[in-house]
């Protein structure tokens, strides 16, 4: 007697064998799937927030940073950094300006949180420690990334040298 | 006469596929990897901070250290207390001195993963390795020391 197609065993031996294939193929995704919810957060912003953490952090320790000040209206938050050549940072929600160039968020689920925190703690032999966030809300993503602005500078305190001892928002 | 596959041709080509496919998943796996990694290693704000945290140190005789394997240092090796404000200020829960070249062998670690993409720089004699936990997660990043003979 001629086959004209599959036997039902050779149809189960055949589906066993995708299901396999497709079972290996979901893991991948699964794994796809926790990249694309780290990548969500556009990897424009995170090239822009590596710039603007190392041009602020160079201009603290090429200018020298003395003092800062900080000053908060409803919609922005200004730094005034004291150094060599004093230097302006605004904070938006939409965006940062540094010395006058602007680095505007593209994700569209992220903005800026006005709520920064602020420290200044004075260390052993004239040293002191200065540091701020700026936090970064991104709406429906749980990233494992760093996110957030952080700034740190370690002086030392000589007759210019003027922070605010605390700031709260 | 046959006018349908045989079982026999039915699983050389599964066969095939399946093979192709995990090659796939090898890639994609790989890649999941690195992208992970990326992630996790040398993020501009702690490598700053660790550069703060060496320069600190520095003063109070990280220079003078030496060591030819990997060791795990603490603020009670050096004499301030201002160790313990910074590593609690930056996060910084563990802290390595690390001699250039030197990756260590148990491999499944973290931190030895992170040391296992560590470039061999000559101007340096060591790496300050710091771990950092933001949010549950752990960070690195590394710096590199000179000794002082």
């Amino acid at each position: 007697m001629s086959k004209k197609g599959f036997t039902i065993l050779e149809l189960l031996i055949s589906l066993v064998l995708v299901s396999i294939v497709l079972l290996l193929l979901l893991r991948v995704m699964m794994s796809l799937e926790v990249i694309n919810h780290d990548t969500t957060y556009a990897s424009d912003d995170e090239i822009a927030r590596t710039e603007l953490i190392q041009n602020i952090e160079s201009d603290f320790l090429e200018n020298h940073l003395n003092g800062l000040q900080i000053t908060q209206n409803e919609d922005q938050i200004n730094f005034s950094f004291l150094m060599d050549q004093e230097k302006e940072l605004v904070v938006e929600k939409e965006q940062i300006t540094y010395d006058g160039e602007v680095y505007a968020l593209k994700s569209s689920n992220a903005s800026y949180d006005l709520c920064i925190t602020y420290q200044y703690q004075e260390l052993e032999n004239d040293y002191y420690l200065v540091t701020f966030t700026i936090p970064v809300l991104i709406d429906g993503v749980n990233t494992t990334k760093m996110d957030d602005l952080q700034f740190t500078y370690l002086g030392l305190k000589n007759e210019y040298t003027h922070y605010p001892s605390s700031f709260s928002c | 006469m046959k006018k349908g596959f045989a079982l026999l041709e039915t699983i050389i080509v599964i066969t095939f596929v399946s093979v192709s496919l995990l090659l796939l998943y090898g890639t994609f796996t790989s890649l999941v990897q690195n992208s992970k990694r990326n992630i996790l290693y040398d993020d501009v704000s702690h490598i700053y901070q660790l550069y703060y945290f060496k320069e600190y140190l520095e003063m109070v005789g990280l220079n003078e250290m030496s060591t030819k394997e990997i060791r795990l240092l603490s603020c009670d090796d050096f004499s301030t207390s201002s160790c313990s404000t910074l590593t609690e200020e930056f996060g910084i829960t563990q802290f390595y001195l690390v001699p250039m070249g030197n990756r260590g062998e148990q491999e499944n670690d973290a931190m030895y993963s992170y040391l296992s993409t560590l470039p061999h720089d000559q101007d340096y004699d060591y790496w300050l390795v710091g771990e950092f936990l933001e949010e549950d997660t752990y960070h690195f990043a590394s710096i590199g020391v000179m000794h002082d003979e």
